[in-house]
């Protein structure tokens, strides 16, 4: 796996973890839709580092 | 030019040239239309235009932010992605899901036409449009939140472009990206989260403009979402976009290489969700932990640009002083000047030290509240907006047309004097702006005398905001013009942007070279923060009352 598909999880899975802690820890409850658009955002790298991860492998065949 | 971004922009087929020309026409559009709105936005707070009604005034207001806020910042990103892309990538160089692009790029077209319409034809809404402010649904109104949802679809699908294109390099032979390619994709990534974030905010509003459902009730905290998205984004694009023209203008890679340049650019996203605590700092039953928190966190929204920064100046001065440069700021002299890109992006990193630090003072959990409603808003962003962002996107386009065109720039001469002259504006309209938004003066009101209720400084540095805002904005248009007359043109100009011989053409023996430059610069901008802060506590305990803020950053 390279450094490129490592950093996209990265960030995909801090994302992840704010968004659950957006939606679960009730002092942040002043931003409504937070957890929502990180979780989206969350989606968004994940299927990056995939699709990335993918043609990497592709690209070694 | 001889970089190997522009030798690759010129071998694009002219279908991908035809795109990319498209975009560039357009967000040159959006910004002469923004910086002419928004000059006549400063006239009119500076007391200028005496005959001018209320009206009229918050309508130019709210075109100047629609325009250059969303359709300029948004076209100028996705033509340089998909050039930074298309430019560093292995392989054929080309654009891949041209049909997506092309899709995306009407998309755009549309919803620049529809805002626009709307701001024109309905009430002034300003450009974060409130559905509470319209009070009514009305067709313009729609427009102007329609226009926002075919932005927000034309941004993910080029976005979405741009991946797939850089996604053939690694089916080409796998292996890593080189680091402009792996930070497009990050910016990317981005750019469809906050295309999200615009739906998320809009969609509602567009509903109850349309009559097809309530007005949504929360709006303003969606928005808030969005802005912290799209004030972020366009940071990220500058530095990428200092980090390619580095390369291409000098030659020089970043010495600290490839795995250490992607861990920063990655850093601007770990950076972003959590940084947006700060945005709660006007909830009044805020609890003290998440203020803490917001207020701890809210150091780091400036450390990857720093970053950044440091790793552009260190590898400059490093190579410069291994071939000679003597002198603190010797290996300044040396950069390439005489370039229009060079000049843009140097005054960009000076106007970024400026906003910067202020940034810094608003952000505090203190003075938030009593300084988000005030004029010192409009009077440092712009140090940001125009001063940094908008001369580091002019300067890629200034360097990728020619490739695209096939043709210099020209008045190259004048594009290296207008981003100063536009700065001097900038200072005196960001002095004074500042100064009144610290004592207190309004920031969306675009008469402050209050029939002379007002305290008399507030008219007074007003007068100097109008006079600012002429002089940058005078002087941006031109620059404008000028590239926008290269796009169009069809004469080859005499007075072309110089070649650039590259710095290292020889491999140099870095390692033992100083570059302090690039730290002390840092130590000045923590000193600038503290006195900058300071100065706020000062002002504000001399003024009989403070304005506590009502939710607008």
């Amino acid at each position: 796996m390279t450094a490129d598909v490592r950093l996209l999880a990265a960030v995909a899975a801090l994302w992840a973890v704010l968004s659950i802690l957006y939606a679960t820890v009730p002092m942040l409850a002043h931003m409504p839709g937070s957890a929502m658009l990180w979780g989206a955002g969350a989606v968004v790298f994940a299927v990056i580092a995939f699709i990335v991860r993918a043609a990497e492998r592709r690209g070694r065949l | 030019m001889t970089g190997e971004w522009t030798r690759r922009l010129d071998l694009l087929p002219a279908r991908d040239k035809a795109l990319l020309l498209t975009l560039a026409g357009a967000a040159l559009a959006a910004l002469l239309l923004g910086l002419g709105f928004g000059m006549l936005t400063g006239l009119a707070r500076g007391g200028f235009l005496p005959g001018l009604d209320d009206e009229t005034g918050y309508r130019l207001m709210t075109l100047h932010g629609v325009d250059a806020f969303f359709y300029w910042l948004s076209f100028a990103q996705v033509f340089l992605l998909l050039a930074l892309v298309a430019g560093h990538g292995g392989g054929e160089s080309a654009v891949a899901g041209r049909p997506a692009a092309w899709t995306g790029a009407g998309l755009m077209i549309a919803g620049f036409v529809s805002s626009q319409a709307g701001v024109l034809l309905g009430p002034p809404l300003l450009y974060d449009a409130p559905p509470e402010l319209a009070m009514d649904p009305t067709p313009a109104v729609a427009a102007v939140h329609g226009g926002y949802l075919l932005l927000a679809a034309g941004l993910f699908l080029l976005a979405g472009a741009a991946v797939a294109t850089a996604l053939r390099t690694k089916r080409a032979g796998g292996g890593e990206w080189p680091s402009v390619v792996f930070a497009a994709v990050a910016w990317a990534g981005l750019l469809m989260v906050s295309a999200i974030a615009a739906v998320n905010a809009f969609a509602p509003a567009f509903l109850w403009a349309a009559g097809l459902g309530a007005m949504p009730a929360d709006h303003s905290t969606a928005w808030h979402l969005l802005f912290h998205n799209m004030h972020y984004l366009p940071l990220m694009a500058t530095v990428l976009v200092w980090y390619a023209l580095v390369r291409e203008l000098t030659g020089v890679e970043s010495i600290f290489g490839a795995a250490f340049s992607k861990t920063v650019f990655a850093a601007y996203l770990l950076f972003v969700p959590p940084t947006s605590l700060y945005h709660m700092f006007l909830e009044p039953d805020l609890p003290d932990a998440v203020r803490t928190a917001g207020s701890l966190l809210s150091l780091f929204i400036g450390v990857p640009t720093i970053l950044v920064f440091l790793m552009l100046t260190a590898s400059l001065e490093a190579h410069a002083r291994t071939q000679g440069a003597r002198g603190l700021f010797g290996w300044i002299a040396r950069l390439p000047w005489r370039h229009p890109a060079m000049a843009a992006v140097g005054v960009a990193v000076v106007n970024l030290a400026l906003g910067g630090a202020f940034s810094f003072v608003l952000i505090q959990e203190k003075l938030a509240p009593l300084l988000s409603d005030t004029f010192m808003i409009p009077g440092y962003f712009h140090f940001l907006t125009i001063g940094t962002v908008t001369l580091t996107f002019l300067a890629g386009i200034v360097v990728a047309l020619p490739a695209l065109r096939g043709r210099e720039i020209g008045r190259a001469r004048w594009l290296v004097r207008l981003p100063w002259m536009a700065t001097a504006g900038l200072l005196v309209f960001g002095a004074a702006g500042i100064a009144a938004g610290y004592m207190g003066a309004p920031r969306r009101t675009l008469s402050v005398a209050y029939d002379g209720l007002a305290p008399a400084a507030w008219p007074a540095l007003m007068t100097w905001v109008g006079g600012g805002a002429t002089v940058m904005g005078l002087a941006m248009i031109a620059y404008v013009a000028i590239v926008a007359a290269s796009l169009f043109g069809s004469r080859r100009s005499e007075d072309a942007a110089p070649a650039v011989p590259a710095w290292n053409t020889v491999t140099p023996d870095w390692t033992m070279a100083r570059a302090w430059t690039g730290p002390l610069s840092v130590f000045v901008l923590i000193a600038a923060m503290f006195g900058f802060t300071a100065l706020a506590f000062d002002l504000m305990a001399g003024i009989p009352a403070a304005v506590a803020g009502g939710g607008a950053h």
